[in-house]
C-alpha cells in the first residue's frame, strides 16, 4: 500500500513533467500549451513528486522513506518512459 | 596543442567519458550484472540447496543458539577460540556457523540445523555467495588484487559517471525522449535514458560500493594509529567481528547462552538478536557479544551487547556510534540493501539491472560509433575488432556462464570432490567457451546464437529443476512454495528477455531498407 501510494503519486508527477515540455504536449495534446499553463503544470509535477515522500516516509520512517522513494521514483520515470514510446509507436504507426 | 583549437569542456568530458566507460566497462557490467543477482543472494543459496525443508518451523532464538553451542563444543569445534552464528532469519532459515580453526588460521564456516543443532546433509554449494563474491574479487585471483581491481573499476565508474552528466546536453528536455530506429541515435537515447532514469541508485550503488572496502583502499588513517588494539577498536566499530583476547588459560564452564539471548531480547524485543559471537569457550576469560539484527534499519554499524562468559556479567553495550561510523555504516548498508522489504528488494534489482544494461549499452555505442567511420567495414581494424568481440563475450557470454552455474547446481553428481568448486569451474570453463565463440563465429551471429542458447537454458531450468528436485512448479504451486515458484517465474521472464534480445538482434540484421546504404557490412553482413 505505501508502495503503491508513493509509486503512482511519482508517476502522476512525472506525467505532469513530461506535459510541461513542449515536446510532449505536441505529440500528446498535439499543440504546445500556453507558457503559464506549461509553468503550473511544472510546478505541480515537482509538487507531486515531493508529495510521494509522504506515504513512504510516514509508513517506512525518514530513512528507509527515502530511500525507497528514491527507488519509487527512477521506476515511475522508467514506465513513463515505456509508456510514451508505446504512445508514440500508436501514434506514429 | 598549440596550433589547434582548445577543446570544450563538454568534449573534453565526452573523450573522458568514452574512454573511462570502455577501459573498466567490461569488469564494471560482471560486477553490476552478478551484483544484481546479489540481491537476492540468500534466496539463491536456499534454491541451490532442494534439500532443505522449504519451510522449517522455528524454535525460540534462545533454544537454537544453546543448541548450535553445544554442538561447537561437543562435537564440531572443541579447542577453538572463536565460534560464532548467524541465527536463521525468514529469508534463511539455517543457522550459519563458523569457528576459528584450531590447527590452522582462519575460519571454517557450515550451515547447520536449527532443529538438530547438526550441519546440514546439503549437496556442497557455493549458492547465492559465489556470485556476491565474484562482484568484488572476481574469483580466480589474489583477494587484495580482485579488490583493488573493483576499486579501481568502481572510481572508473564514477569519473563516466561524472563526466557523462556534463557530457549529457539536456538531461531534462531529453528526459523522456527516445528515437528509435535511427541507428547511433538510438543507442545514444537508449544510454541517456537507462543513465538518467537510475541515475541516484547508480551513483549511490557506485560511491557506496567503494566506501565498503575504503579501509583497505585507504589505509593510511587506520595505519596511523598508534596501536594494533586501537586499530582492533576501529574494526569493531565497524564490523560485528571481535578478535579474541589471549585465553587466561583457567578452565571455567560457559554461561547458559539461551539466558543471555533471552537478556538480550528483553532488552531489544523478541526475534531480535541477528548473530552470537563467543570468544574463548571454556576459558575463565570467555567473552560472548549478542548483536541486534539489522533488518528495519539501514546502518550495517553493528549494535552488540557484550556479556562475560563465566558469570553472565554485562560488560558493555554498544548502542550508539560516532557519526563517521554511522555514515560508514549507512552506505555500507544502502549497498547492500538487506534491510529491504520484498517490493524494495525488486526495486533494488531492476535499477541495478537498468545499471547494466547501462553499461552495456555503453560498449555498444563504442562499437557502434565507430563502426560508421570505418575505412573498410569489411576488414575493421583491430581495436575495433578487440572490442567488438569483448563485448560478445561479456554482453551474452556471462549471463550463459551464470544460468550454466544454476545448471551445474542441479546436474553435478552430489557427492564428487569439490563439488562446489566444480560448479564455478563449469561456470568460468562456460564463459571461456562463450569467448572463444565470439572470436570464432562472424559477430551477428555469435551475438544471437549466444542470446538464444542463453534463451533456451534459461526456460528449461524450471524443467530441470522439476526433473531433479522434489519442488518442480506443480508441487511448489501446490505447497505454496514461494521461493521456487519465484525462481521459475523469474527464469521464464529472463529467458523472454534474453530471447527478445536474440530475437532484435537478429531482425536488426534483416531489416531491409534505407538504413542498409548507410550501414556498412561486418564479416559479409550486415548489421
Amino acid at each position: 500500500m505505501i508502495h503503491a501510494l508513493t509509486f503512482l503519486c511519482a508517476l502522476a508527477g512525472f506525467a505532469a513533467l513530461a506535459l510541461s515540455m513542449d515536446r510532449h504536449q505536441r505529440e500528446i495534446l498535439r499543440h504546445p500549451l500556453p507558457r503559464r499553463g506549461s509553468l503550473a503544470l511544472r510546478a505541480l509535477g515537482f509538487g507531486l513528486l515531493l508529495l510521494a515522500l509522504v506515504p513512504a516516509c510516514r509508513g517506512l520512517g525518514p530513512a528507509l522513506g527515502a530511500t525507497v522513494w528514491s527507488g519509487h521514483l527512477s521506476l515511475a520515470a522508467a514506465s513513463l518512459f515505456i509508456l510514451l514510446l508505446r504512445w508514440r509507436q500508436r501514434a506514429g504507426g | 596543442m598549440s596550433g589547434r583549437k582548445p577543446l570544450s569542456i563538454r568534449q573534453t568530458m565526452s573523450d573522458l567519458h568514452i574512454w573511462a566507460g570502455l577501459l573498466a566497462g567490461w569488469l564494471v557490467y560482471a560486477m553490476f550484472l552478478t551484483g544484481t543477482a546479489s540481491f537476492f543472494r540468500d534466496e539463491i543459496s536456499v534454491w541451490m540447496r532442494p534439500e532443505l525443508p522449504a519451510i522449517t518451523a522455528t524454535e525460540a532464538p534462545a533454544v537454537i543458539a544453546q543448541r548450535i553451542t553445544d554442538s561447537l563444543a561437543r562435537d564440531h569445534a572443541p579447542g577453538s577460540a572463536l565460534w560464532g552464528m548467524a541465527l536463521p532469519t525468514r529469508r534463511l532459515p539455517e543457522v550459519t556457523v563458523y569457528w576459528a580453526d584450531p590447527e590452522r588460521r582462519g575460519l571454517k564456516r557450515d550451515m547447520f540445523d536449527p532443529a538438530t543443532g547438526q550441519p546440514m546433509a546439503v549437496r556442497a554449494t557455493k549458492g547465492g555467495d559465489f556470485f556476491y563474491e565474484f562482484h568484488f574479487n572476481f574469483h580466480h585471483m589474489p583477494m587484495g588484487l580482485g579488490r583493488l581491481l573493483a576499486g579501481i573499476c568502481g572510481m572508473v565508474m564514477l569519473v563516466a559517471i561524472i563526466s557523462g552528466i556534463i557530457t549529457h546536453k539536456k538531461i531534462f528536455t531529453d528526459f523522456f525522449t527516445f528515437r528509435g530506429g535511427k541507428g547511433q541515435r538510438s543507442w545514444l537515447d537508449g544510454h541517456a535514458a537507462l543513465s538518467v532514469i537510475g541515475l541516484p541508485f547508480h551513483i549511490m550503488i557506485t560511491y557506496s560500493g567503494l566506501v565498503t572496502l575504503m579501509v583497505m583502499y585507504m589505509p593510511w588513517g587506520l595505519q596511523a594509529l598508534p596501536s594494533r588494539a586501537d586499530q582492533a577498536a576501529v574494526n569493531a566499530e565497524m564490523r560485528f567481528f571481535l578478535m579474541p583476547d589471549h585465553p587466561l588459560g583457567e578452565a571455567a564452564a560457559l554461561v547458559s547462552v539461551a539466558d543471555l539471548v533471552r537478556r538480550a531480547e528483553d532488552r531489544w524485543g523478541p526475534g531480535s538478536v541477528g548473530r552470537i559471537q563467543i570468544n574463548n569457550p571454556g576459558d575463565a576469560g570467555a567473552r560472548i557479544a549478542i548483536e541486534r539484527q539489522s533488518a528495519q534499519r539501514i546502518s550495517t554499524v553493528p549494535q552488540y551487547l557484550m556479556f562475560d562468559g563465566v558469570s553472565g556479567a554485562l560488560l558493555s553495550a554498544k548502542e550508539h556510534s560516532g557519526p563517521v561510523a554511522q555514515v560508514q555504516g549507512v552506505l555500507y548498508g544502502l549497498h547492500m540493501g538487506r534491510f529491504s522489504d520484498l517490493v524494495t528488494r525488486w526495486l533494488y534489482f531492476g535499477l541495478s539491472l537498468t545499471g547494466t544494461a547501462m553499461v552495456a549499452s555503453g560498449l555498444m555505442l563504442w562499437t557502434v560509433k565507430r563502426r560508421a567511420r570505418l575505412p573498410d567495414p569489411t576488414r575493421p581494424h583491430f581495436g575495433f575488432r578487440l572490442v567488438e568481440r569483448l563485448n560478445i563475450a561479456t554482453i551474452a557470454g556471462l549471463p550463459l556462464a551464470m544460468t550454466g552455474f544454476l545448471w551445474a547446481n542441479r546436474l553435478l553428481p552430489l557427492h564428487i570432490a569439490e563439488r562446489a568448486a566444480q560448479e564455478i569451474n563449469v561456470f568460468f570453463a562456460l564463459w571461456a567457451l562463450a569467448a572463444l565463440w565470439a572470436l570464432l563465429r562472424p559477430a551477428p551471429r555469435a551475438w544471437v546464437e549466444l542470446f538464444a542458447l542463453t534463451a533456451l537454458a534459461l526456460a528449461l531450468l524450471p524443467v530441470l529443476n522439476a526433473l531433479t528436485t522434489a519442488r518442480g512448479t506443480a508441487r511448489s504451486f501446490a505447497a505454496g512454495d514461494w521461493l521456487f515458484l519465484g525462481f521459475d517465474l523469474a527464469f521464464i521472464a529472463f529467458a523472454v528477455l534474453v530471447g527478445v534480445l536474440a530475437r532484435r538482434v537478429q531482425r536488426h540484421r534483416q531489416r531491409p531498407g534505407k538504413r542498409r546504404a548507410r550501414v556498412p557490412l561486418v564479416g559479409g553482413e550486415a548489421l
